[in-house]
């Protein structure tokens, strides 16, 4: 695709003089994470679900006292029957309200560990960068002078995650290792799942660098059919969308392949012909386990409003810093965003949060369809965590780009000439929220 | 852009949130709720099926159409973003073949001439 520059042909991501010692308040950033994570690790991860331990080990124990005491008697009443049908489901509560605490607040923290070393590393090498202060802003001090040239970045950042997917079965091998202590790590293709992950990290870290002085000076147009006269990075954003779509559009097939030919207690009750001898519970799917009761469907349910108010947020954020004559709204909502910068800021960080809340609810509820035991290891658990996993990954991978996009926001700051980075990260996020609309249905509630 | 569309002093975005909102609270509380709530009537499998086809189309294209803009973008997004729809119905029409009802239960136009193949 040919294409030519806006704005006198300077290079994409660079315009503004930003000054190197800038990024050292993103490190400062990924301490602030750090210290919310422990912190919330320590209420709820050990605090709280310490108590929630003991009240699920103390009930447990009368559970078991009860079921010595009625099978020492000769005859068993329909009351006492109750009684400990009763007392094994408060049990099994006890054991869910542990799980919700100490699954959180694991979450919180590892999210925080992740979040901390993206923004704290990738701020500490742009730092620490030589003579960089110097070279924003000019022709990186290469021949092309004025003439946009692209950035590497993109194809480094490949290369990493080529690297670190090569290395990942040893990755992985050497996470359950640090988990389990009766599993060995083996360092075979380790190291270069690692320098993988580090490929990534300075390739993501230039690529910030490269574009914080954005000012929207130098977007590439495309010059040919068919997106002629539009931002190259939209369409290739968009190219990249369909790609996405593919990938959802297989893991729901697959699903929807299979779905049709379960016999579940759902299809059963409804007088499915081919499902008229089969007994019921000999298919569970995790909607069987999900959608009935008001508990196990409220952490889905929760996410998709999170999803949904993210998606709003993020358009606030877009139309803000798109409105040059913004004013600052009246009452508590003009304390929280008394200038424009503040507001786009905040409106980020909502859709931070949110989307945090999204994955911590996701990983208490995978823990809890895990306890009452539908896992991995049949079919039915096998599609929905591959495809609900898939998108998880994709919500984690988005937050970790909106990291920056605060970063940007508390920094350089966006306005209505380079808002394009909000706009464009927006539709990737908007359409992981399109992929929930078809995964929350399907696998949730149908 | 979305924000210049106004209705009753708010942005076509506000309303989108709004109705994607509500969407959201009507396919849950159909597939919550086994009859219609103060009522007899049961809520069969077909007509969870049904709601819940038409709510995400609902709440699809008020995402991709305003919230991603699609809506105000010139065409070539709106082809691009589809491009893939053509793939999906194909692999649905597999599913459909491939299933064990495709052989009986599907309309004739898209199975093969089963009748040729048994009385040959």
């Amino acid at each position: 695709m040919e294409s030519h520059t806006k704005g006198g042909g300077r290079m994409s991501g660079h315009g503004a003089h930003v000054e190197n010692g800038i990024w050292m308040r993103a490190v400062m950033m990924g301490g602030i994470f750090l210290t919310i994570g422990i912190l919330l690790f320590s209420v709820l991860g050990v605090a709280m679900a310490d108590g929630k331990h003991e009240t699920w080990e103390q009930l447990e124990d009368d559970y078991h006292h009860q079921e010595v005491v009625l099978a020492a008697q000769d005859n068993i009443s329909e009351h006492d029957q109750k009684e400990l049908k009763h007392l094994h489901h408060e049990v099994e509560q006890a054991h869910l309200s542990y799980l919700s605490y100490r699954v959180s607040g694991i979450t919180i923290l590892l999210m925080s560990i992740a979040y901390a070393s993206f923004i704290g590393v990738g701020g500490f090498l742009n730092a620490s960068k030589p003579n960089a202060d110097d070279d924003h802003g000019d022709d990186h001090g290469d021949d092309y002078g004025g003439d946009h040239h692209g950035s590497a970045s993109p194809i480094i950042f490949a290369f990493g995650i080529m690297l670190f997917l090569a290395g990942f079965p040893d990755f992985a091998i050497a996470c359950k290792a640090m988990l389990n202590s009766s599993v060995t790590a083996d360092l075979g293709m380790l190291t270069l799942s690692l320098v993988g992950l580090l490929t990534i990290v300075i390739a993501v870290s230039n690529w910030w660098w490269e574009d914080l002085p954005f000012n929207g000076d130098g977007e590439q147009i495309a010059t040919s059919y068919p997106f002629e006269g539009e931002h190259i990075r939209k369409a290739g954003l968009w190219v990249f969308i369909m790609s996405e779509i593919m990938v959802f559009a297989t893991f729901f097939s697959s699903y929807l392949r299979m779905r049709t030919e379960w016999c579940t207690d759902w299809a059963i009750r409804d007088g499915v012909e081919a499902c008229k001898d089969v007994p019921e519970g000999t298919v569970v799917t995790a909607s069987d386990l999900l959608r009935y009761d008001f508990a196990t469907l409220l952490p889905g349910a929760i996410n998709t409003f999170a999803l949904i108010i993210s998606s709003y947020t993020i358009v606030l954020a877009l139309k803000t810093a798109r409105n040059a004559n913004w004013e600052a709204p009246s009452g508590f909502m003009g304390k929280l965003m008394p200038t424009r910068k503040q507001a786009i800021r905040n409106y980020l960080i909502a859709t931070l949060m949110l989307g945090s809340l999204f994955i911590v609810l996701k990983l208490v509820e995978w823990s809890h369809l895990v306890a009452e035991g539908f896992d991995i290891g049949t079919v039915q658990g096998s599609i929905f965590y591959i495809a609900t996993g898939a998108h998880g990954l994709h919500v984690f991978i988005g937050l970790l780009v909106m990291l920056y996009l605060v970063f940007k926001a508390d920094t350089v700051g966006f306005d209505e000439d380079n808002a394009q980075g909000i706009e464009y990260f927006g539709l990737y996020w908007h359409f992981v929220d399109l992929a929930w609309v078809v995964i929350f249905p399907a696998f949730y509630l149908y | 852009m979305g924000e210049h569309v106004e209705f009753m002093g708010k942005d076509i975005y506000f309303w989108n949130f709004i109705v994607l909102m509500f969407f959201t609270l009507f396919e849950v509380g159909a597939v919550f709720f086994e009859k219609v709530p103060g009522t007899e009537i049961k809520i069969t499998k077909m007509t969870v099926w049904i709601i819940l086809i038409v709510v995400g189309i609902v709440k699809g294209f008020g995402i991709a159409a305003f919230f991603m803009h699609l809506k105000d973008d010139p065409r070539i997004y709106t082809r691009t973003a589809l491009f893939p729809v053509l793939f999906v119905i194909l692999m649905l029409w597999g599913i459909g073949l491939s299933n064990p009802a495709g052989v009986t239960e599907l309309p004739s136009w898209c199975t093969p001439n089963w009748d040729y193949a048994e009385t040959r």
